[in-house]
């Protein structure tokens, strides 16, 4: 129906899903405050949007949903009804209902019609009563004009006084009624027109009789009247006429009406059916009678026995998986809505950017070496117009990470009820911005942080009253930028973790060995280790070991790092420090023999030049080098990468201590260069996968750098010890 | 000079629909979010037509209506507002601020443009 409005589609669904969140985020601010009449209008526009243009895409099920949710809104409202937890509730199991029924169109995600249909009788139920003025006011009744004989109409019209006020034209009506059908005698009544003292030039004091000759319906003759026939005086009669007018059987009207409909709901080309029902050939019982006695191609294969009916509901199911993957990769190739301040600022900077450039080129064309200090400074202008540039294009991408908060407090909202804890949830920084795909991968990692803080890390009520706490335990977001990173802390005011039992259990694990001395980092470091998890509950640990290495890894290939803060009885907090964007990484440039590598500044923990007696070699492990009582394995980049170096001797190179998840490596190099940003360049998409190397990109003298991949590098350590072991 | 229409609705998406369709028919489309932002963008300026919805937030589609009504530049502009089949309550307080006429969502272009040249001056 309205095939000219599907681009617009991924828009409606961008914006579904923000109004959805504005739904959710006001249902949960109105169970604080039912009074908040300004929240509920927002609220209400919110759904009503969603109503307005999903049935603009034929999305009926969400129209249909969307309307009743939509009907209750209005009672709340207007005052008919009050706000009370049960209506908030439905209304938020409502909200997730519409999310799913969204999914349904989008992504041709399963919808639990039970669910919908469940919640649509709730919702009508309570909206009972009070509800049926919503809908039972049908526009004032105008009697029905007899069913036509086609031919021709007496028209009587007395418009409204106001009509020019309303920015109607009495004309506008002849034209359209000339447009359908051969407008006959009009006659005008001025008889109420007054005299000219006591004339209003903005009232309309005509009236009209006329006759239209159409074979029009009744129907579309009275629509021409639409805007007016409410308020003035209209009667449309039909009337017999001689054989003036070419006459149109109602039959004939019917059928023009049937093909039409055909031709509007098929948007490709017809079918053979369809043809021979429109050129009246076949009817159109009949054709659907023999539609129904055609078989599938499944049902032949069956009768045929050359497949199991189980191996062709198979099949079908995978048909359906792959369409629906189909669908979710198409959904996948999302957009960003970039506020045109951004672009228009870029568009500026191009500008200037060009005029930098034409100035060079001048400059080029006729340089003399004295104006050596004119060429730096244009050169100066240039990289600061760069630099812009890439800060404003990378900026592009930002969008603000209250989209990845927006989902808790509804999640903190069902786990406090679950629970049976008084939880308190604070937001702040919440327009930091980072990049989408930053974004979008860090939610999970967070939910499962907040999950874990609800869940393990605050105590009951009763237990927080005990230790002269307040009863409800807060839980705070927090994200802001520090360095050119972002940082989003998740902190809890609960019981903190116990680093006893966490080293207890760590050696009962054999993670750690027994007796070992460990820092309070190291040892809070260790709920994050994969062996950690896996382990039964010990109840009374905060039993934070569920999935922390996943939420490390995660954050991890993010190039990012987690740290535990956290005092025993006061609370916890995880810090999650990542780069703003992932195609610049912050580097620190090194030099091997005549190579030049990069290693991100993130995993780089110290450099050291160590004494030539703090690196031995032990049987089993390597090359080992003892930093303050701790032995890392060493690992000589030249011999990694087969460069000539310009040392050997650890004593005269340096040594960077990496880290990454938890463990550490020295990588002995020749000399550190310095620190820039660079860009990376996949190594899969234009060369292939390279161990121990994440990436490369372009130095400033024009060659190839390559960036350290530390976690490659770890595992090159690891192999070359097993190696050495087996030699 | 080709028609200038004014078009008004909080929802993008919407919003968008409507101006492109007008945009293809050859009009020139000013789009505004609400009431509020419409009174802005409209300043000093004639249009041949608006469309607008009614719920919006600042200043919805009635206030709007009743606002351009008192300017001289658009007391006899058709003005055309976005309802839905069950806001009557609506429909009839559009039509007592003055608007020209209404359509119902859903629609498709088709029926758009047909009921902007059932009002259009010409």
């Amino acid at each position: 129906m309205s095939n000219e409005f599907e681009q617009f589609q991924d828009a409606f669904f961008e914006e579904a899903a923000e109004h959805l969140a504005i739904v959710e985020e006001g249902l949960l601010q109105l169970e604080r405050h039912p009074e908040d009449l300004d929240l509920l209008n927002k609220i209400f526009r919110s759904a009503h949007s969603i109503k307005g243009a999903s049935g603009m895409f034929g999305f009926d099920a969400v129209a249909q949903f969307t309307h009743k949710m939509e009907t209750l809104l209005d009672l709340l409202r207007s005052g008919k009804k009050s706000v009370t937890p049960g209506l908030t509730d439905l209304l938020l199991k409502s909200t997730d209902c519409l999310k799913t029924l969204l999914d349904g169109v989008k992504l041709n995600a399963p919808v639990d019609d039970n669910v919908v249909q469940r919640l649509s009788t709730e919702l009508a139920a309570v909206s009972a009563g009070e509800g049926e003025r919503a809908s039972a006011s049908s526009p004032t009744a105008v009697a029905e004009p007899p069913a036509s004989s086609g031919g021709a109409y007496d028209i009587r019209w007395t418009p409204p006084e106001w009509l020019f006020r309303r920015g109607l034209d009495p004309l506008q009506i002849f034209k359209e009624l000339a447009r359908i059908g051969r407008l006959g005698r009009v006659n005008v009544d001025t008889s109420r027109l007054p005299d000219l003292n006591n004339m209003n030039p903005e009232t309309c004091y005509l009236s009209w009789t006329m006759r239209l000759e159409t074979a029009a319906s009744p129907k579309e003759v009275e629509s021409v009247f639409e805007f007016v026939r409410e308020d003035g005086e209209l009667s449309i009669e039909a009337v017999a006429v001689p054989d003036s007018a070419p006459t149109v059987s109602g039959a004939d009207v019917q059928r023009e009406a049937k093909s039409a409909t055909l031709e509007i709901s098929e948007g490709g080309p017809k079918s053979i059916g369809e043809i021979l029902v429109e050129s009246g050939a076949v009817s159109k019982e009949a054709l659907e009678r023999a539609l129904s006695q055609q078989k599938r191609v499944g049902e032949i294969l069956i009768e045929q026995k050359a497949a199991t009916p189980q191996q062709i509901e198979q099949a079908l199911q995978t048909q359906r998986q792959m369409e629906a993957a189909a669908q979710a990769k198409k959904a996948d190739t999302a957009s960003i809505r970039v506020d045109t301040a951004k672009i228009d600022k870029l568009i500026n900077l191009v500008g200037e950017l060009v005029i930098t450039q034409s100035m060079l080129s001048d400059l080029g064309t006729r340089f003399e070496m004295g104006q050596v200090h004119v060429l730096l400074e244009r050169i100066a202008q240039l990289e600061r117009n760069t630099r812009e540039i890439q800060e404003r294009v990378m900026s592009i991408r930002m969008v603000p990470i209250g989209t990845a908060f927006s989902r808790f407090p509804r999640l903190v909202r069902d786990l406090a009820a679950k629970l049976g804890k008084k939880i308190q949830l604070v937001l702040s920084g919440e327009e930091t911005e980072l990049d989408k795909t930053v974004i979008e991968a860090i939610g999970d990692p967070l939910t499962h942080l907040v999950r874990n803080a609800a869940d393990h890390g605050l105590e009951m009520p009763e237990e927080r009253l005990d230790n002269n706490k307040p009863e409800t335990g807060v839980i705070k977001l927090n994200a802001f930028h520090e360095s050119g990173n972002i940082c989003i802390t998740v902190e809890d005011d609960g019981r903190g973790l116990n680093r006893d039992k966490i080293l207890a259990k760590a050696v009962k694990q054999g993670l750690v060995a027994d007796g070992a001395a460990l820092s309070d980092d190291q040892i809070h470091a260790l709920i994050m280790k994969p062996g950690f998890s896996t382990a039964e509950q010990v109840s009374d640990l905060s039993g934070r070991g569920v999935g922390m290495d996943v939420v490390k890894r995660n954050i991890e290939a993010l190039g990012g790092t987690v740290s535990i803060k956290t005092v025993l009885g006061k609370g916890t907090t995880f810090t999650l420090k990542l780069p703003l964007t992932l195609a610049i990484i912050e580097g620190m440039t090194i030099r091997v023999g005549r190579e030049t590598y990069i290693v991100p500044m993130l995993s780089i923990l110290e450099s050291i030049q160590p004494k030539p007696e703090a690196v031995k070699t032990i049987v089993g492990n390597g090359e080992l080098i003892d930093v303050r009582g701790i032995y890392l394995p060493v690992i000589r980049l030249y011999e990694v990468f087969n460069v000539q170096p310009e040392y050997e001797d650890p004593a005269k190179a340096i040594l960077l201590v990496v880290e990454t998840e938890g463990e550490r490596v020295a990588v002995m190099v020749d000399e550190i260069l310095g620190q820039q940003q660079v860009v990376i360049k996949s190594m899969e998409q234009n060369f292939r996968k390279v161990q121990g190397i994440a990436g490369a990109t372009i130095l400033g003298d024009g060659t190839v750098g390559f960036i350290l991949d530390v976690r490659g590098l770890l595992e090159i350590a690891r192999q070359e010890a097993a190696a050495a072991d087996a030699a | 000079m080709g028609k200038t229409a004014l078009v008004v609705d909080d929802s993008p998406t919407m919003r968008q629909m409507v101006a492109f369709t007008l945009m293809n028919a050859g009009f020139t489309v000013i789009e505004a979010e609400h009431g509020k932002d419409a009174v802005k963008k409209i300043a000093g300026k004639k249009m041949d037509i608006v469309v607008t919805d009614l719920n919006m937030p600042e200043m919805d589609g009635i206030a709007l209506i009743k606002e351009l009504r008192k300017s001289a530049d658009f007391k006899y502009t058709p003005i055309l507002m976005l309802t839905t089949e069950s806001a009557v309550e609506k429909k009839m307080a559009g039509k007592e601020a003055g608007a020209t006429g209404w359509i119902v969502k859903p629609f498709n272009p088709d029926v758009l443009l047909k009921t902007i040249a059932k009002v259009l001056p010409t």
